[in-house]
C-alpha cells in the first residue's frame, strides 16, 4: 500500500481483512498506522466485526494527535464490552489523558471512561472522575457530572463510597450553569434508582437547590433547560407568593424555540398553578401559555402531534385557555389523519357559544371529505357540540340534517346516531325532523344507527303514525341482527305496546315470544321474560318502569360519541369521550412533555420492566373508577334513608340502566344520580329499594330482597346465584355496553348458555 | 540482522520508528526509565495499568518506546506488542532477590515468541543505587542470560534515579543495530 495514495475506508479486500488491518495497525508509520484505524472505524460503521482488533487499535490509543485518540476512544466505546479483559490495557492511557493540558482531551477521556460499562475497570475510573469533577475548566466538569451517572448505573455503592454524590450536590453551587444543568441532569437519573437499601435519596429539590437552578436556567443549553425545568417539577412551593415567584422566572423559557423547553416549562407552570392564590396572576399566566402551545402547530406533524396531545390534556384541566384560538385547530387538507383527529378533539373542546357558527361551519366540510372515518369523527363533533352548547343545538340539528339530505350512506347512519344522542338531551325539541329520519330507514345496515333509528321510533311512537309498520319491518329480519339491534327492537316493540296497545298487541307478543323461543343470546331472551312478566303481571308498573321519565344525558356523558366504544377501558369509559379520570389528569399534568402525556396513560404503564400487562393496567382503571364512584356514592340518596326520594331513584336506575342498554353507546355512565358504572353492590342496593318502595312492583321483583341476601352471602351457594345475578344485570344495563370488564358476573352467563337458561329461569320463576 | 538494518536505512526517507519494549517485573523501574530516556528527568510515577509510549530521540535516532505494565494481571498481554518489535529492554529490580526467579521465568517465556526471534536484548539491572543490589554478573546468572542461543544480548548495572547506565545500554543497542 502506497503512502501516499488515497485512502480507501470503505473498501474490501478479498482476503482477510481484518488479517490485513492487524498488520497495518502495527506498522511503523505513523501514517499507514492512522489509515489503518480509519479503516476499521469505517468497518464498525458498516456493522463488520472488527473486535478481534481491539489490543492493536488500542496501542495507537496514546497520541498527541487528536483525530487519532478520538477515533481510538470511538472504537473502545464500542468493542469495550466484548473485550472486558482487555479493556484494561487502556487505562493508564486513560490516566494520563484526564492529567493533559488541553481541557477538550481531559473531557473526552473521562466522557469515554463513563461510556465503557465495564467492571473491571471501575477500579480505576475513580481516581481520574474525582479529579476531573474538581477540574479548573467547566467543560470538563460538566462532562465528569454526567459520567458520576454513569458509574452509578453499573455500581452505586462505589458511587457513594467515593463521595460523588456529595461531589455531584457542590456542583449544584457551580458558577456555571451548564455545570449545574448536567448535575442537575445527573442527580435526577440517580435519584430514579436511589433506594433506601442503598443510602436515601441523593437528590431532593430543597428551596436551595431551587434557587440555584433557577439561577442557572437562563443560561445553559436546552438539554440543560430540559433537565432544570425537569427537576423544578419536583418542587413543592410553600405558598403561592414562592410559586408566583417561580412561574415567573420559567414564562421566559415560553418562548424558546424548542418545543421540548416550551412544554416543561407549560408542566412547571401547569403543576405550580395548583398553588397559586391569586386569580389574576393566574389568568395573565395561563394567557401567556396559549402563543407558544399555538406556535408549536407550525412544527413538523409528528411533533404536532405531540403538542397537540398535550394541549387536550391541559384544556382538559384549563378549559379557559385558548379560548379564541380554536381557528388554529382546523385541519388543513394535507394533515396526517392523527393529527386531524387530534385536532377535532380539540376543535370540539374549544368551541362555544360565540364560535360555534365557524366551528360548525368547518365541521360540515370536513363531512365531505373523503376519508370516511374522519367524515364519521366529524359528524360526531357535531352532535357532541349540539350537546354541549344548548344555544347552538338548532343549528347544529340544521347541519346535521343538511348532512342526512347528502345520503352518503355512512353520513346518513352516523348522523341518525347522532341525532338520538341530541333527542336525548333535548327532549321534546327537534320532534319534527322525525320524519326526515324515517326516510332513510332503508340506506340503514349499521347496527348502532338501526338501533338508535329503533329507539327513536320507539320513543317517538305516539308521534310516528306509522311507527307500527315501521317497526314491524324492521321485525322482518329479527332473527337475524344483531344482538345490540335486538334489544332495541325489543324494547322499543314494548314501547310501541304501551303507547299504542291496540295495534301492536299481536306483534309485542310475537316478538317477546321469539325472543325467548329462538334466541340464543341470554341477554336479549332474559330482557324479553322480564318485559313479558312485567306486561302480564301489572301493565300499570310496565308502564312506569318503560316509558318514565329518563334523565337527560350531559356533555360529560359525551352523547355516547365513542362509536368503538368496547375496546377502552373503564376509566375513559365514557364510550369513547377521552375524558380522563381526575386522579388520571393529575398524574398526566405531571408528565406533560413526556410520553405519558401523548398515550394519555400513566408511566407505569408502559415503561420498562415496571410495565403492567395490558390486564393490570385495566384492573388499575376499574380501582380508579370504584374510588371515584364512592365519592359519588356520598352524593346519591340512599334509598330508605330518604324514603320519599327513594323510590324514584331506583326507578330512574333502573329506567336509567335498562335504556342504557338499549342504546349501548349512551351507558349514561355519569348521569345523576347512579352510573352505569356501579359496582355489584349499587345495583343491590338500587334493587332493594325499589323492592320495598314500590309495591306495586313488588310482583315482579319481589325477590330481589332475597337476592340481595344471596349476593351478599358471597356467593355461597351454587352458580345460579351469579348467573341470575349476571342475567338482571344483562336487563339492568349491562347488557351490550362496552365496559363488560366491569363485570365479571356478566360473562359468565354468556359463556354457559345452557346452565343459564336453566338456573335463571329456575330462579326467576322462585322469585316469582 | 540485514532486515534490521534496513529497517534503520529506511528511518531516513519515511518517519519511521525503532520500536523498544521495556518490560519487567511491576515494580522494577520500567515507566521511571522511560520518562528518564525522555525528559531527562525522574517523575513521580503510578502503576501503569496498561501501558505508555514515548518517542525518544537519541543520537539522531528516533525510537519509539513501549513501557507495559509490569502487574500479573497485564503481563498475559505483553504479546499483543511484540509485533515490530526492534529490541527489548528487560529491566530487572536488583534488590528483590526473591523474585527473580519469576523474572526469568518471563524473560524465557518471552523470548520463545516466534515475534521476537530478531529482536535484540538488553537487560537493565535496575536500582544500583540501593543497598543490597545484586551485582550484574549476579542478574545475569539468574536470568541465566548465558544460556541463550541466537540472541544478541547485553547487561547492564543501571539506576534510573540517577540516571546511571541508561545510556551506556542505549550505545550498545544502537551499535548493535547499525551492524
Amino acid at each position: 500500500m502506497d503512502v501516499f495514495s488515497k485512502p480507501k475506508f470503505f473498501t474490501t479486500s478479498t482476503k482477510g481483512e481484518n488479517a490485513e488491518l492487524l498488520v497495518e495497525l502495527n506498522s511503523e508509520y505513523r501514517e499507514r498506522r492512522k489509515d489503518a484505524v480509519k479503516r476499521v472505524i469505517a468497518n464498525m460503521t458498516v456493522g463488520k466485526d472488527v473486535s478481534s482488533l481491539f489490543p492493536q487499535v488500542v496501542k495507537n490509543m496514546q497520541t498527541e494527535d487528536l483525530e487519532m485518540k478520538k477515533l481510538v476512544y470511538l472504537y473502545l466505546m464500542n468493542y469495550a464490552k466484548s473485550n472486558p479483559d482487555l479493556v484494561i490495557l487502556a487505562v493508564n492511557t486513560f490516566v494520563r489523558d484526564t492529567d493533559h493540558l488541553n481541557p477538550l482531551i481531559r473531557a473526552l477521556a473521562i466522557r469515554t471512561m463513563g461510556c465503557i460499562r465495564v467492571d473491571k475497570i471501575l477500579d480505576h475510573v475513580c481516581e481520574p472522575l474525582k479529579k476531573c469533577l474538581q477540574d479548573d475548566n467547566p467543560y470538563v466538569r460538566k462532562t465528569a457530572a454526567l459520567a458520576v451517572a454513569k458509574l452509578w448505573d453499573l455500581d452505586q455503592e462505589r458511587a457513594r463510597e467515593n463521595g460523588f454524590v456529595e461531589i455531584l450536590q457542590e456542583l449544584l453551587s457551580d458558577s456555571t450553569p451548564m455545570v449545574v444543568a448536567n448535575a442537575v441532569t445527573a442527580l435526577a437519573e440517580m435519584q430514579e434508582s436511589a433506594t433506601i437499601d442503598n443510602g436515601g435519596d441523593v437528590f431532593v429539590v430543597n428551596v436551595v437547590t431551587m434557587n440555584k437552578m433557577l439561577a442557572a436556567l437562563n443560561e445553559c443549553t436546552e438539554w440543560g433547560q430540559i433537565a432544570i425545568l425537569t427537576s423544578l417539577a419536583d418542587y413543592r412551593p410553600v405558598d403561592s407568593k414562592e410559586a408566583e415567584n417561580i412561574c415567573e422566572r420559567v414564562v421566559p423559557r415560553l418562548s424558546h424555540a424548542n418545543g421540548s423547553v416550551v412544554l416543561s416549562s407549560i408542566r412547571v407552570i401547569m403543576m405550580y398553578m395548583r398553588y397559586l392564590k391569586n386569580d389574576d396572576f393566574v389568568k395573565a399566566l395561563i394567557k401567556k401559555m396559549s402563543p407558544p402551545l399555538v406556535s408549536l402547530l407550525a412544527s413538523p406533524p409528528e411533533v404536532q402531534y405531540v403538542a397537540l396531545r398535550n394541549i387536550n390534556l391541559i384544556l382538559q384541566k384549563r378549559p379557559d385557555i385558548l379560548q379564541n384560538d380554536v381557528r388554529v385547530f382546523f385541519c388543513k387538507y394535507n394533515d396526517p389523519p392523527y393529527v386531524k383527529r387530534e385536532k377535532l378533539e380539540i376543535i370540539i373542546k374549544l368551541s362555544n357559544g360565540r364560535n360555534i357558527d365557524q366551528v360548525l361551519s368547518e365541521l360540515k366540510e370536513y363531512a365531505s371529505e373523503v376519508d370516511v372515518d374522519f367524515v364519521r369523527k366529524a359528524v360526531r363533533a357535531i352532535g357532541r357540540c349540539a350537546i354541549m352548547i344548548d344555544e347552538a343545538s338548532e343549528r347544529c340539528v340544521n347541519v346535521l340534517l343538511d348532512l342526512i339530505n347528502t345520503k352518503v350512506n355512512y353520513v346518513v347512519q352516523e348522523a341518525i346516531i347522532v341525532i338520538k344522542d341530541i333527542f336525548r338531551k333535548y327532549p321534546q325539541r327537534y320532534e319534527a325532523i322525525i320524519p326526515t329520519l324515517c326516510q332513510n330507514l332503508d340506506s340503514l345496515d349499521e347496527p348502532e344507527a338501526k338501533g338508535s333509528l329503533i329507539w327513536i321510533l320507539g320513543e317517538y311512537a305516539e308521534r310516528i303514525e306509522n311507527a307500527v309498520e315501521l317497526i314491524e319491518s324492521f321485525l322482518e329480519t329479527f332473527l337475524e341482527e344483531n344482538s345490540q339491534v335486538q334489544l332495541q327492537l325489543l324494547t322499543a316493540t314494548v314501547k310501541l305496546f304501551l303507547k299504542k296497545p291496540s295495534q301492536s298487541q299481536e306483534l309485542v307478543h310475537r316478538v317477546l315470544q321469539t325472543a325467548t323461543q329462538e334466541i340464543d343470546n341470554p341477554d336479549t331472551r332474559d330482557r324479553a321474560y322480564v318485559y313479558w312478566r312485567l306486561l302480564s303481571t301489572d301493565p300499570q308498573a310496565a308502564k312506569a318502569v318503560v316509558l318514565s321519565e329518563k334523565p337527560p344525558i350531559s356533555v360529560e356523558s359525551g352523547g355516547g360519541t365513542g362509536a368503538t366504544g368496547s375496546g377502552r377501558g373503564p376509566s375513559n369509559g365514557l364510550a369513547g369521550v377521552s375524558r380522563i379520570a381526575p386522579g388520571l389528569m393529575d398524574e398526566l399534568i405531571c408528565n406533560i412533555s413526556t410520553l405519558a402525556s401523548v398515550y394519555h396513560k400513566p408511566p407505569r404503564a408502559f415503561l420498562g420492566n415496571k410495565a403492567f400487562s395490558a390486564d393490570a393496567v385495566r384492573k388499575a382503571a376499574v380501582e380508579d373508577a370504584k374510588d371515584e364512584e364512592q365519592i359519588a356514592g356520598e352524593d346519591a340518596p340512599v334509598p330508605g334513608s330518604a324514603a320519599a326520594a327513594a323510590p324514584k331513584n331506583a326507578m330512574a336506575d333502573l329506567l336509567d340502566l335498562d335504556f342504557g342498554s338499549a342504546e349501548p353507546q349512551v351507558p349514561a355512565y355519569s348521569s345523576p344520580p347512579v352510573s352505569g358504572t356501579r359496582a355489584p353492590a349499587n345495583y343491590n342496593a338500587d334493587l332493594f329499594g325499589l323492592s320495598s318502595d314500590m309495591g306495586n312492583m313488588s310482583g315482579a321483583f319481589g325477590g330481589s330482597n332475597g337476592l340481595q341476601n344471596n349476593m351478599n352471602g358471597g356467593n355461597s351457594a351454587s352458580g345460579s346465584n351469579g348467573n341470575l345475578f349476571g342475567d338482571l344485570g344483562g336487563f339492568g344495563g349491562f347488557g351490550q355496553s362496552p365496559p363488560l370488564s366491569q363485570n365479571q358476573q356478566h360473562q359468565q352467563p354468556q359463556s354457559t348458555p345452557q346452565n343459564t337458561q336453566s338456573s335463571a329461569v329456575n330462579d326467576l320463576l322462585d322469585l316469582l | 540482522m540485514g532486515s534490521i538494518f534496513s529497517r534503520i536505512l529506511g528511518r531516513l526517507w519515511g518517519d519511521k520508528e525503532v520500536r523498544i519494549l521495556i518490560l519487567g517485573l511491576d515494580g522494577a523501574g520500567k515507566t521511571t526509565i522511560l520518562y528518564r530516556l525522555q525528559v531527562g528527568e525522574v517523575v513521580t510515577t503510578i502503576p501503569t495499568i496498561g501501558f505508555n509510549v514515548e518517542t525518544v530521540q537519541y543520537k539522531n535516532i528516533k525510537f519509539q518506546v513501549w513501557d507495559l505494565g509490569g502487574q500479573t494481571s497485564i503481563r498475559p498481554y505483553w504479546r499483543c506488542y511484540y509485533a515490530n518489535t526492534d529490541a527489548v529492554i528487560y529491566v530487572v529490580d536488583s534488590v528483590d532477590r526473591d523474585r527473580v526467579s519469576t523474572a526469568k521465568e518471563e524473560l524465557m517465556a518471552m523470548l520463545e515468541e516466534d515475534e521476537l526471534k530478531d529482536a535484540s536484548l538488553l537487560v537493565f539491572a535496575n536500582k544500583q543505587d540501593m543497598q543490597g543490589a545484586m551485582s550484574a554478573a549476579e542478574v545475569s546468572d539468574a536470568l541465566g542470560l548465558s544460556t541463550l542461543m541466537n540472541r544478541q544480548w547485553s547487561i547492564y548495572k543501571t539506576s534510573a534515579v540517577k540516571g546511571e547506565g541508561l545510556t551506556e545500554g542505549l550505545d550498545w543497542l544502537i551499535n548493535i543495530m547499525q551492524k
